[in-house]
């Protein structure tokens, strides 16, 4: 198995690089490659199992925004179809739309796999836990944001919110499960503190059955926050 | 200028009052006199120096040193030293430089500055001189990331003002560059490396052509000195570059063009150097001379609040400060107590304070901070306290800490009793700002329990 951690310099704001430590807990026998900003990303070659993208500032959201452009067709084409299996977490969704608009109203093109638009706000910071339903069970995390996606829906949402809100303030669908494209505004260590959603994906990657590491432990953390998260005065952000 | 010396006038009042209270007034005055004069920091008279200082690590010590410096050169000076640092906090300070009338009485005003709240506070305030000590990532619901960071500072920061940056920060010493600067450094040191250590080191892609950067050294994070192998780009040459820094004979040798300029060091400690650099770089481009820089500098004092040992029963309680939700602060407190020599128990107690209240914390941050160095013979037991120890747990496993060396206590204000204390040279208790008075009374029951026991 060959996994891809995409700009990895860039994009590991907010300790997303919880998640890659992870993953190679979780698949000890995979390779990883860690592709830098001015390398082809190696899921275009077509021997990647999982490609990994994490949350980044919007300045770097517009470099690699250049350097994925050029191979859009492509990539969406893989998103939609092939053995690739995308992961984008926080900021990265927003690379998924039609295009990301500046405070300025200016906008800049995005890959627009998916008929969804980002909007920033900056210097308004947008902050939340969020509680989701997701395949029947509970998806557990933290959005903090500049900007807000819109038009997601039902159809390719990864998860139904409860608590905290979806792609923008008002939708309760949060993420996009669809193809080839796992995405989620949720930070950080995703995967760490989800031990369901994390054997879902592994299940994807078809590694079906096996416990995850330190699974005990993973599980008596995740109850404890679900527990938190029942409180009724919690204060979202 | 009515409003202006209303506001004078009131915020003295509120200022006067709240002293007689017994409360230190350094925030509300100035929300009285930004209410009554919204552009009170930009029309209230200015000493002859106004000088801001901000970046994510070190404002309060490099503020408070430049004060400290000259007021011993014989000036009067006003500074927020209690660190009150947005725009009400900032105009406290401003309204110090006045009298009741509204005329300046001071010579120079220093004024800490929040990175984020620079916007409001650089604009009307016009200083002289920015000193940026340097910008990391920090708290992720605040700041957001050191690139909107630094788009805050380079957007607002007046055209006018010179900078004092540091050349070894890749970020903050690319801000204005059509503004009058100068640089300091630090050069080659025992110890650096070559390449980013650690799992945060921003800014180590080229700024013009996004090529990994190659670094001549890397003193922690992404501080150092880098040269891009594809294009012509480097780090900026320090104008003020610390040569040599002798430890043991206190002692730092600057060069400065082609003279060399000796100062008492007064910290060993790398983040403390460069904040001793950033002052003497300051006070030299003000015009004073090096051998009165040199004077100044030997009767400053760095605050050692962040570190704090007592012996008890043979075992020695450190208490050291590792900033929650802040990852290079964090950093600097695991790097230095899992090098620090023998056997030691850790105990983590940097939940946020306010957020167990009523919220979860977002404890992703931990994943940005390296607990693998914890993963060493010498660590005896990691103790997990509070209300995420379960989430610390895992990080630590994630480390490679293992099982039997990790102790679990949600509750850390009664965690004393669980350290493992026999096979221990050192406790280290590592707290937040907001767990102070916890790991305060934690000290005092394991220094209770330490004697009890006659260890």
């Amino acid at each position: 198995m060959r996994v891809e951690i995409l700009y990895p310099e860039l994009c590991c704001l907010y300790g997303d690089k919880g998640n890659t430590l992870f993953l190679r807990h979780c698949l000890p026998d995979a390779e990883f490659i860690t592709t830098t900003l001015n390398e082809t990303p190696a899921f275009l070659g077509g021997d990647v199992d999982l490609c990994y993208i994490a949350s980044m500032s919007e300045q770097s959201q517009e470099l690699i925004l250049q350097r994925l452009m050029p191979h859009k067709s492509t990539i969406v084409s893989m998103m939609r179809e092939g053995k690739c299996l995308f992961l984008f977490t926080g900021s990265a969704m927003e690379l998924l739309g039609q295009y990301i608009q500046r405070e300025d109203g200016s906008r800049v093109e995005a890959l627009g796999t998916y008929d969804i638009y980002s909007v920033r706000q900056a210097p308004d910071r947008f902050n939340t836990l969020v509680r989701a339903d997701f395949r029947g069970t509970t998806l557990l995390g933290y959005t903090s944001r500049f900007a807000h996606t819109f038009g997601i829906t039902e159809e390719i949402a990864l998860a139904k919110t409860d608590i905290g809100c979806g792609g923008c303030t008002g939708s309760c669908w949060e993420g996009i499960c669809h193809g080839n494209v796992v995405a989620s505004y949720l930070l950080g260590p995703l995967l760490v503190l989800n031990p369901d959603f994390s054997r879902w994906l592994l299940e994807r990657l078809g590694r079906s059955g096996e416990p995850l590491p330190f699974e005990d432990d993973l599980r008596r953390s995740y109850l404890q926050q679900l527990k938190e998260y029942q409180r009724s005065d919690l204060e979202m952000d | 200028m009515l409003r202006f010396h209303l506001a004078v006038l009131m915020a003295k009042c509120a200022q006067l009052a709240l002293r007689l209270l017994g409360r230190k007034a350094t925030h509300a005055p100035g929300v009285v006199a930004l209410t009554l004069c919204p552009r009170f920091l930009e029309v209230a008279p200015k000493p002859a120096l106004t000088v801001c200082v901000t970046g994510t690590n070190g404002k309060t010590t490099v503020s408070n040193l430049i004060a400290d410096a000259l007021i011993a050169d014989g000036k009067t000076v006003v500074e927020n030293r209690e660190g009150a640092n947005i725009a009400p906090g900032c105009a406290v300070n401003l309204l110090n430089a006045l009298t009741l009338g509204g005329k300046c009485r001071v010579d120079a005003a220093v004024f800490e500055v929040d990175e984020r709240a620079s916007r409001l506070i650089l604009p009307p305030l016009q200083p002289d001189y920015l000193v940026v000590t340097g910008l990391f990532r920090d708290s992720l619901k605040r700041n957001a990331h050191p690139d909107y960071i630094f788009s805050i500072i380079d957007t607002y920061c007046p055209d006018r003002t010179k900078l004092i940056l540091n050349a070894d920060e890749l970020c903050s010493s690319l801000l204005k560059p059509d503004s009058q600067r100068t640089y300091f450094g630090i050069g080659r040191m025992d110890g650096d490396h070559e390449e980013p250590y650690q799992l945060v080191a921003d800014h180590t892609l080229c700024p013009r052509c996004g090529t990994k950067l190659r670094y001549d050294y890397l003193h922690y994070h992404h501080i150092g000195h880098a040269a891009c192998p594809q294009c012509d780009f480097r780090s900026f040459d320090a104008d003020f570059l610390a040569e040599t820094v002798d430890t043991a004979a206190g002692k730092l040798t600057v060069r400065h063009g082609d003279e060399e300029e000796v100062y008492p060091l007064i910290s060993d400690v790398v983040f403390n150097i460069y904040n001793e650099m950033a002052v003497i770089t300051l006070l030299r481009t003000l015009g004073v001379s090096a051998s009165r820089v040199s004077e100044l500098i030997g009767a400053l004092k760095v605050p050692s609040s962040r570190l704090d040992s007592k012996q008890a029963g043979g075992v020695n309680v450190v208490m050291a400060m590792s900033k929650g939700q802040s990852c290079v602060s964090s950093c600097r407190t695991f790097d230095m107590v899992a090098h620090a020599p023998g056997k030691k128990s850790v105990v983590l107690m940097m939940d946020d304070y306010y957020d167990r209240k009523k919220s979860v914390e977002y404890i992703g941050w931990i994943y940005d901070v390296d607990y693998e160095v914890l993963n060493r013979e010498s660590v005896v037991q990691v103790v997990a306290a509070g209300p995420r120890c379960l989430d610390h747990k895992v990080r630590l496993l994630l480390a490679g800490v293992e099982d039997d060396r990790i102790t679990c206590c949600s509750d850390d204000a009664a965690c004393a009793s669980v350290i493992d204390t026999e096979k221990t040279d050192t406790v280290y208790l590592l707290y937040d700002t907001s767990t102070y008075d916890v790991a305060c009374q934690v000290r005092k029951e394991l220094i209770t329990l330490l004697e009890k026991e006659g260890k």
